[in-house]
């Protein structure tokens, strides 16, 4: 199993790197390059930080064409993860930026009075019996959130929802394509039993 | 439902681990007896989120606090902030890369705000955790940077305002006068930050036992309680407060086994 996890220059990618050794994935390689992408089992697209910038520095690694030759149309597995999760919808208003446009969604920010912003910690997560990302957990399981804007779309991606102030998506699964909006390699065993559902269903 | 976090915060200052009480340091351990008395691999099952804090006094040695914090966090999978002593994106870096998911700022809020905004630019708001000192003087609450050492003059409320408008994702809010004493937290002052402030709140100092820590899950508007009480928790004393915490049915994340 050769899991990529693609670099575009931003965020801290060691939990992700240790939680995928922890679960005995024999080869993991952080880059931005098209081959090793090419030759990966599975992706993850992780990330911090803010949607505008994250969608410069993946334009000028070309990886905006890197990942739709390889996900779109080679259908390779990808896992989006918090900000890579939100990359691979339309559009965010954090920056009005468009996205990778892999999903139908939109990101919105949370916009209700009195509410403290980011969302941060952990919070129950209700997805339905279809959702394999989350085969062998318990509904209302809880994972680790930390971010200032959502995910909403009107289309059925698969999604499991969360609510905080008012209901929004935070994972979808849609074929080969799968976003959280969490961190499951901060969620205890929660996250990691997550991670292996990505690499054992998908 | 959002949850409350409890977090254990851990204070090292040149190769030990210390017990702050009202800021003075006691030595207790270095990572090996750390590892010996907490194992972290296990622990951390108790807690939601792990601070570590470098209050060494003299220079700030990055790199070997970063090495400690790198094997602490090994196999840990929760939520992991560490700061004191960052004067730079390179500081911030150096954490970031050795298992820090945010940094911890303090002095940096009042003498470099470019800092923070960089910060902040590079890694998001999310990603930052703004600590306050705080002392009761008579009346006035007032606010210390540079490890306690120096008061700002600046009253407590006016300060968290300006740190809220700098954006920040988290606010770590530590009574000085409560800082190791087990007494409990202050409550009073915390109850009236936190309802006015508009990001998450975590308060500090004072939590000796289990008790205290529910004192402050059970305010509505506080995100999450913390402890740096390395003698009160010893052993199995993180995982059986979890346990008395949950029994109470109190709003705490479950993991499964």
């Amino acid at each position: 199993m050769k899991i990529v996890i693609v670099d575009y220059e931003m965020g801290n990618i060691k939990s992700i790197t240790s939680a995928l050794k922890y679960l005995g994935v024999k080869e993991i390689v952080v880059s931005n390059k098209l081959l090793e992408i090419q030759s990966a089992d599975k992706l993850i697209l992780p990330g911090v930080g803010s949607f505008a910038k994250a969608m410069k520095n993946i334009k000028k690694l070309n990886l905006d064409k890197i990942l739709k030759d390889v996900v779109i149309l080679n259908k390779k597995p990808i896992l989006g993860i918090c900000l890579g999760m939100q990359l691979m919808s339309n559009y965010s208003e954090e920056g009005f930026s468009n996205g990778l446009g892999f999903i139908n969604a939109n990101v919105t920010k949370f916009n209700i009075l009195d509410l403290k912003i980011p969302h941060v910690g952990f919070n129950q997560v209700l997805f339905n019996k279809n959702n394999t990302l989350y085969e062998g957990l318990n509904n209302l399981s809880d994972f680790y959130f930390t971010h200032s804007y959502q995910m909403q779309s009107s289309q059925d991606i698969g999604q499991a929802i969360c609510e905080y102030g008012n209901k929004f998506i935070v994972s979808y699964e849609l074929n080969n394509i799968v976003g959280v909006q969490f961190h499951p390699e901060l969620s205890q065993t929660n996250g990691l039993k997550l991670l292996e559902n990505f690499i054992k269903n998908f | 439902m959002l949850r409350k976090r409890i977090i254990f915060t851990l204070v090292y200052a040149d190769d030990f681990f210390t017990q702050s009480r009202n800021f003075r340091l006691q030595k207790v351990g270095n990572i090996n007896w750390l590892e010996k008395n907490y194992k972290f691999q296990g622990i951390a099952f108790s807690l939601d989120e792990l601070i570590v804090l470098n209050a060494s006094k003299e220079k700030k040695d990055i790199s070997g606090f970063a090495n400690t914090l790198s094997r602490l966090v090994d196999d840990v999978f929760i939520p992991v902030a560490a700061g004191g002593g960052i004067r730079s994106i390179e500081d911030a870096k150096v954490l970031f890369d050795n298992g820090a998911d945010k940094i911890v700022l303090n002095s940096v809020l009042h003498t470099d705000i470019n800092l923070v905004q960089e910060l902040i630019f590079k890694y998001g708001s999310q990603s930052i955790v703004a600590s306050v000192d705080y002392k009761k003087v008579e009346d006035n609450l007032n606010v210390y940077i540079h490890n306690g050492t120096k008061k700002l003059d600046v009253e407590l409320y006016d300060y968290v305002k300006y740190i809220e408008n700098l954006n920040v994702g988290e606010i770590y809010l530590n009574s000085i006068d409560q800082d190791g004493t087990g007494f409990g937290y202050d409550l009073e002052t915390v109850n009236k930050i936190s309802t006015t402030s508009n990001i998450p709140i975590i308060i500090a100092g004072g939590a000796g036992n289990e008790k205290h820590l529910l004192s402050g899950l059970k305010i509505d508007s506080i995100s999450a309680v913390a402890t740096a009480n390395l003698f009160n928790f010893i052993g199995d004393g993180l995982p059986n407060a979890r346990k008395i915490i949950l029994e109470k049915g109190l709003n705490i994340a479950r993991w499964i086994k």
